[in-house]
């Protein structure tokens, strides 16, 4: 949760009805959808996309959410759901296209993460779908395996071994690159003024750090 | 000294077995890490700007239905 997000309630879903709460809550979620899509699909532009993409879609479906139920949970189904059709469209349109991105190490699609953050961004993107998709919900996310499962849509088992899998394929991909050793530790410097860059890029000068200070044009 | 061997033989993999979970422990915070990170980024105008969409279409769509 950031403090801008907490701002910008006061501006946005403050009216008294339920799709207000509905709304303010969807606002106070976005910055995980934000960094669930980023991980699934490993590029900022596309990222946001699809967030978009889920917001929208939230709001068309929120007479099925159940309240009291697991909103995120809700929101990271949408997401993920969106995200596998948006690329089986793609495929569609054009399969080599697709082929072609996965090939090409640090360009497209891995050029944000590798350029900010380092070997185990570019590590995750080596994995399987099905295990990033566990690995980061679990691992980073914060989601219990339960939770992890209705999200994929399988069973708690099967997460479970897609998670120890993905741990150890992603310990195995990295350990296997013998540069790594020695250059984790200090580009950490590096990645926090590559964040720090990006951060600059994305956010105008005039709305500065604080979020509350953004305006309705 | 059949029981030092078997001591020592087990004392391997243990260290191994530790300095492994050590690993997948600093993996996981780089894990996290990049996550937040992006968690903790200030949301996009764009987002705002998408709400404020769904607000005036709700309120064009409600508007009508009273009139």
């Amino acid at each position: 949760m950031t403090a801008s997000a907490h701002h910008q309630h006061a501006e946005i879903g403050h009216n008294d009805s339920g799709d207000g709460d509905f709304k303010t809550e969807l606002l106070a979620l976005i910055p995980f959808l934000r960094a669930f899509a980023r991980s699934l699909t490993g590029n900022q532009e596309g990222a946001d996309d699809l967030a978009q993409e889920t917001l929208v879609k939230a709001w068309q479906s929120r007479a099925t959410f159940i309240p009291g139920t697991n909103l995120k949970a809700w929101l990271f189904t949408i997401l993920r759901n969106q995200f596998y059709s948006d690329r089986r469209r793609a495929w569609r349109q054009a399969p080599w296209d697709q082929d072609a991105a996965e090939r090409i190490p640090g360009g497209g699609e891995d050029q944000v993460f590798s350029a900010q953050l380092s070997d185990t961004a570019r590590a995750l993107r080596c994995l399987s779908d099905e295990q990033r998709e566990a690995l980061i919900l679990v691992g980073a996310g914060g989601f219990s395996y339960e939770d992890a499962a209705a999200i994929c849509k399988c069973a708690v088992g099967t997460v479970k071994s897609r998670v120890a899998r993905a741990r150890k394929a992603l310990m195995e991909i990295l350990d296997g690159d013998d540069t790594l050793d020695g250059v984790s530790r200090p580009a950490e410097g590096d990645a926090a003024r590559e964040i720090m860059a990006q951060l600059d890029r994305l956010t105008p000068p005039e709305s500065g750090e604080t979020g509350g200070k953004r305006r309705p044009k | 000294m059949q029981w030092d061997n078997t001591v020592s033989n087990e004392e391997k993999p243990n260290e191994k077995a530790r300095a492994i979970r050590a690993r997948q422990r600093a993996i996981g915070r780089e894990l996290r890490r990049m996550y937040d990170d992006v968690a903790q980024e200030p949301v996009p105008d764009d987002f705002l700007d998408l709400l404020r969409k769904i607000d005036d279409a709700e309120d064009a769509r409600t508007g009508k239905k009273v009139s």
